[in-house]
């Protein structure tokens, strides 16, 4: 049964590499995944695109060598040493640009993790039992045809599972079903957030108008009826001041943004009011 | 005098604290958050290929390290000069986005993304984004 | 620093009792741009470090004074004053810093060396990441290649759809979607407390 099995490999490898150098060759985000890889660290940004391409053309190769016959051990050797080039480059990646996008199998952005290593190591696997008894696949098809289509589909399910890259036709539609069902988040807050305040705040022209004088950030708010008031600290005419709004908490309304700047040593109200319209400023 | 209106942002660099331990010192290897420091979409043809501005109908000079932008914060008047240390904001996932300040100050499109140190001088850190007018 | 109710009413009765009008330009000080800009630039070396800002972890806590270990191996002394802000999460009081806290703060520089600070951010991040996956009051992040957990916080995580207000339903977010998220990171672990999130609905 073994040697059955092993004989199917090269299909399922080569399949795999004649996936990935068409992604690398044909899609139009290549650039992009190539710039994004670990290439530009490991042979400069100038040549990350054209050794992109190189290894695709290695891949297409290969892969169909391995797809087609005759089935010779030389194109399971060339696999073991492509899969094993692939393990150690991972290797590089994960340590020295963490960030980086493996690139292998999508343009699609996928940082090196364990599923990389994983379906790396798997690969590495088959193209070494591909090299302990190499036979034509197709013969191996042929003789239980359904019983080798499953297995060939269940080896590519495998790989596709523990490549990230294909994340987005699987394992993200998963999830969002299941947020979809469950609702995770929600029974949210009735509460206004206060970052919704700040950026009516913001949007007010009072706000321009003073805003150059604040010196802090937001120091403290509370809530009083429709209003919440903001405050910050800020230095108007050489003094040390508040500047307080008070924005409508409820409603969208920038322009009714009142503002004041109090003198909190005097208890001193140095200018307080709201700014009436200002003609519209295009940018 | 002309200019750029977008957006800004900011992000750590510098192996600091935090989410910011492995960051590294830029595509430049020169970032640090403490400085007056910036990173811009069209570095490099590799920096372009990523961030893709003119996506967003963007068409942005090239410039590269070291080069020094102007910017203005359009809500205080603020301005900061900062030199390019990395690649970035990814424009192309922010396209259209739109901060205004004063009702009718308003820009689009993230263009510029900032270190802690030169953004804390535009404008408060906890407000992630601001309308800027960016020269050279 | 307590924050007393005649203070507040004091503040509150000042900025909702004024019943004028800013005259403009004239009650603040010209606002034309030249002018603007002029008084607001800063003078630091493009590429220069700021000495007027500083970064690091809080190692002590002396009075109002926080000692912070800058990531370049710079020591800061940070003096904290009724005129600072304090944001760890959301606006709070010095009481809120605890050591081993990261911190930016802006302020300026006293001839002792220390920095009165204007505004401390407290743990703050800004991250630009994929959404993973959405749990119960959490939400997963991809960063870098690297997990990281956002702790939904309510009455305060908020997020901005396209270019609507902040609203507090973050159960718009799409898992697989890019995001950025300002948040307040949970020192020595992966996790991060949501302040707001910016992402496409």
């Amino acid at each position: 049964m073994s040697w059955w099995v092993a004989s199917l490999q090269p299909a399922v490898i080569g399949a795999v590499l004649v996936w990935a150098a068409g992604v690398k060759l044909l899609s139009r985000h290549a650039p992009a995944a190539a710039a994004r890889s670990a290439l530009p660290r490991l042979v400069g940004s100038g040549r990350a695109l054209p050794v992109y391409r190189g290894v695709a053309v290695v891949e297409l190769v290969l892969g169909a060598a391995l797809l087609l016959p005759p089935a010779l051990r030389v194109e399971a050797v060339a696999a073991v040493a492509v899969t094993a080039g692939f393990l150690a480059y991972l290797g590089y990646a994960r340590l020295t640009v963490p960030e980086a996008s493996c690139g292998c199998m999508s343009a699609r952005r996928a940082p090196v993790g364990v599923r990389s290593f994983a379906r790396a190591a798997a690969l590495l696997l088959a193209s070494t039992a591909a090299v302990v008894d190499p036979a034509a696949w197709l013969e191996a098809l042929a003789a239980q045809p359904v019983n080798a289509i499953a297995v060939i589909a269940a080896e590519l399910a495998m790989v596709a599972a523990l490549s990230p890259e294909c994340d987005a036709y699987w394992l993200l539609p998963l999830r969002r079903l299941r947020v979809r069902l469950t609702h995770p988040l929600a029974g949210a807050s009735d509460e206004v957030p206060l970052a919704a305040t700040v950026q009516q705040l913001h949007r007010s022209g009072v706000y321009r108008q003073i805003a150059r004088l604040l010196s802090s950030d937001v120091r403290e708010h509370w809530d009083e009826g429709e209003w919440r008031i903001v405050c910050y600290a800020a230095r108007f005419r050489g003094e040390d001041v508040t500047a307080v709004f008070a924005v409508p908490r409820l409603r969208d309304a920038p322009g009714a943004v009142r503002a004041a700047l109090v003198d909190e040593s005097t208890n001193k109200t140095m200018q307080a009011g709201w700014l009436a319209p200002r003609p519209a400023h295009a940018t | 005098m002309a200019g750029l209106y977008g957006v800004a942002s900011w992000f750590c660099c510098g192996n600091a604290w935090g989410p910011c331990g492995t960051a590294g010192h830029g595509a430049c290897g020169t970032c640090n958050s403490g400085s007056y420091q910036h990173a811009w979409p069209n570095t490099s043809d590799a920096c372009f290929a990523i961030t893709r501005p003119d996506s967003c109908g963007e068409y942005l000079n090239r410039r590269t390290c070291g080069f020094t932008h102007y910017t203005t914060n359009l809500c205080n008047g603020r301005r900061v000069a900062t030199q390019i240390a990395d690649c970035g904001p990814q424009t192309d996932l922010f396209c259209g986005q739109t901060v205004c300040c004063g009702g009718t100050n308003c820009t689009w499109n993230r263009l510029i993304d900032f270190t802690p140190a030169a953004f804390s001088a535009l404008g408060s850190l906890s407000s992630g984004v601001l309308p800027v007018l960016i020269t050279a | 620093m307590d924050i007393s109710m005649d203070r507040r009413r004091l503040l509150g009765a000042a900025v909702l009792g004024g019943t004028g009008a800013f005259v403009g330009a004239t009650a603040l000080g010209s606002l034309a741009p030249e002018a603007a800009f002029a008084s607001g630039t800063s003078e630091v070396a493009p590429g220069a470090p700021d000495p007027d800002f500083a970064e690091g972890r809080v190692t002590g806590i002396e009075g109002t004074l926080l000692i912070v270990a800058g990531s370049d191996g710079t020591r800061w002394r940070i003096r904290v004053t009724n005129g600072s802000s304090v944001w760890k999460l959301r606006p709070t009081t010095f009481g809120a810093v605890r050591v081993g806290d990261g911190l930016y703060a802006r302020g300026v520089r006293l001839p002792d060396g220390s920095l009165a600070a204007d505004a401390v951010w407290v743990n703050i991040v800004n991250l630009h990441v994929h959404v993973a996956s959405i749990a119960r009051n959490a939400v997963h992040f991809d960063h870098r290649g690297k997990r990281i957990v956002g702790w939904v916080v309510p009455g305060t995580s908020a997020a901005v759809y396209n270019d609507t207000p902040p609203i507090a339903d973050l159960s718009l977010m799409k898992v697989g979607s890019h995001v950025q998220v300002l948040g307040a990171w949970i020192p020595d672990t992966n996790e991060i407390e949501i302040a707001t999130v910016y992402a496409a609905a």
